[in-house]
């Protein structure tokens, strides 16, 4: 099918809700928009579920209706009726392509004979004009990839860690502990000496340049496809922490590099289970560079700031990530503060503020006004506290 | 003993229903009804008046979960069934028309009561449309000067819908220890 012609209008007809929604999808997904859902009166082809009860006479009915309209038919079998152009279930999208071809052909030669017709016609009152108003369609024009859903990981459910399973998870500094204040001035880390700095360099230049990147490590490369906000890498957790954890700069930087790829090679097949959300995986990639510390462009003694709330069930979760959150998007505060109001150990407040800045949700604030502004070191608790408490106890259970 | 409960609210075909059904400890009660009229268009069978599911919490207290009726002729329940009310999930279907509308739609219509509680958004079918994006949603919402927790939520996922729960009670009070 010419991809530059505008799509070939279709009605679908004897399908429930569900299969009509499917269709919607197959025709602009895999079919990729050769055809397009439209209401009855504006369709060019009929489109019918040949294999539900009533569809003879329904069928029967439309033809006497729009008689020079082709009908393509989805049946279990073999068609017998003259100018109807079926496709055997389970529908192959050849098979459908190659039927909307064959319908669109055919519209176009009734179309051409109808012209013609029409010019020899000497009696212009026999033209009638149907004009009929066009129904209203609820239908949202959206392409689905068919593969979407397989893609587990991308979808997958959030991982919430709690503190137990923290420090063997994240991992820490040897030598530095990162919950003593006096050390808070020195619990930072450069991002750029580890891979985070280069995963986030190659976001950049790929979301900038609207292309598919490669980045290339000396490790499992990492395909960037900018414009479905994914990657695809060859490797699992264990093995990405453990690399996220190592500082690279001095060791690997020449030989780290980032190439547009073509798409026909980007589109190889992969394996579908490998492909995750670009902001899940540097959100990982981050907390496993950081193992407690903070992003050493953050002052530690000036407020933070949270623009909202990070998508948390597609995410790590990390320890109390969700209260910092709910804490800090009321107003900026210290990361120390944070971990003195939540009663909590100043590592969780870091890694998170690590994974968020990565993301650039959250940021330092700057007015003087924010830094003036005392911070309380207790917050009103709610009046249904214990209430709420059991709940989150059973949630967490 | 004081009767607490969450109240799921949303369009027609968000997974109010599914979401409820997924963190139950009782099976659903559901009060789905052949659909006619515009939620035909969405599915077979809809909620005429609400749905009811349970938490059993330790000590022999209940948390209620109520689901609103997704069509908007029955919004003269929605008073009702807020009262007593600790919080407001909001779930959107992200294959609809336009969730932006849903979204201000339940935000206005649920003003009051969001403003003396708190509401978690939660978004649905982002594995058929994934746009508009969580981010897009945030975009909205900060117009509308409100930061509120915006997850990607499949509401046959406990875990999420847990998470998303979880957010509106930190939202109630970021104390509440883990």
């Amino acid at each position: 099918m010419d991809k530059s012609k505008s799509p070939l209008k279709v009605a679908l007809h004897g399908m429930e809700d569900r299969t009509a929604k499917t269709m919607v999808m197959y025709l602009q997904g895999p079919c990729r928009g050769a055809a397009v859902v439209v209401s009855d009166s504006e369709a060019d082809v009929d489109i019918f579920d040949a294999d539900v009860a009533g569809v003879s006479n329904l069928m029967e009915a439309h033809r006497a209706k729009k008689p020079h309209r082709p009908v393509i038919a989805l049946s279990l079998r073999d068609g017998e009726l003259a100018h109807v152009f079926y496709v055997k279930k389970p529908v192959k999208t050849d098979d459908m392509l190659a039927a909307l071809n064959k319908a669109l052909a055919f519209s176009g030669e009734i179309k051409h004979n109808e012209t013609k017709s029409a010019q020899l016609s000497v009696n212009a009152d026999s033209i009638q004009p149907v004009i009929e108003k066009p129904e209203s369609t609820h239908l949202k024009s959206f392409v689905i990839d068919n593969d979407e859903r397989k893609k587990t990981a991308k979808h997958q459910a959030a991982m919430q860690l709690n503190e137990k399973g923290f420090n063997a998870f994240i991992g820490n500094v040897t030598g530095l502990d990162v919950n003593d204040p006096s050390q808070f001035a020195v619990a930072n880390y450069n991002p750029k000496d580890y891979f985070q700095g280069y995963v986030e360099s190659a976001f950049k230049i790929s979301r900038e340049q609207g292309e598919i990147m490669q980045l290339n490590s000396g490790w499992s490369p990492v395909i960037i496809f900018p414009h479905n906000n994914e990657i695809w890498l060859d490797a699992d957790d264990k093995q990405l922490r453990s690399f996220s954890g190592l500082i690279i700069a001095n060791t690997l930087d020449g030989k780290i590099s980032t190439t547009a790829i073509t798409f026909e090679s980007s589109s190889l097949s992969r394996s579908l289970d490998k492909f995750h959300s670009m902001d899940a995986f540097l959100w990982k990639v981050a907390c496993w560079a950081s193992k407690g510390r903070y992003p050493i462009a953050i002052d530690v003694t000036q407020p933070v700031y949270l623009k909202s709330w990070p998508n948390f069930t597609r995410l790590l979760i990390t320890p109390h990530a969700l209260r910092i959150s709910a804490l800090l998007i009321r107003g900026p505060r210290t990361l120390a503060n944070v971990a003195e109001v939540l009663n909590i150990k100043p590592q969780y407040v870091f890694v998170f503020i690590s994974a968020a800045y990565a993301l650039g949700l959250t940021g330092q604030a700057r007015r003087e006004s924010d830094a003036l502004i005392a911070q309380s070191s207790e917050i009103k608790a709610n009046k249904n506290k214990g209430f709420l408490s059991r709940i989150m106890s059973k949630l967490r259970g | 003993m004081s009767q607490y409960k969450i109240i799921f609210t949303g369009p027609v075909g968000a997974g109010k229903t599914t979401a409820i059904n997924s963190i139950s400890d009782l099976p659903p009660i559901k009060t789905d009804a052949a659909a006619s009229d515009m939620t035909k268009s969405k599915k077979s069978a809809t909620t005429v008046a609400m749905d009811y599911g349970v938490m059993n919490l330790p000590g022999g207290e209940k948390l209620h979960l109520y689901g609103t009726p997704g069509q908007e002729r029955f919004d003269f329940m929605w008073d009702i069934l807020v009262t007593g009310g600790i919080g407001l999930v909001l779930l959107l279907d992200n294959t609809r028309a336009d969730p932006f509308v849903d979204m201000k739609f339940f935000l206005d219509a649920f003003d009051k009561f969001i403003g003396d509680t708190a509401v978690a958004v939660g978004v649905t079918q982002m594995d058929v449309s994934a746009k508009p994006t969580i981010e897009d949603y945030q975009v909205q919402l900060g117009g509308m000067g409100l930061k509120l927790p915006v997850f990607a939520v499949d509401a046959r996922v406990r875990n999420d819908v847990s998470i998303l729960i979880q957010s509106l009670l930190y939202s109630l009070d970021p104390g509440l220890e883990e």
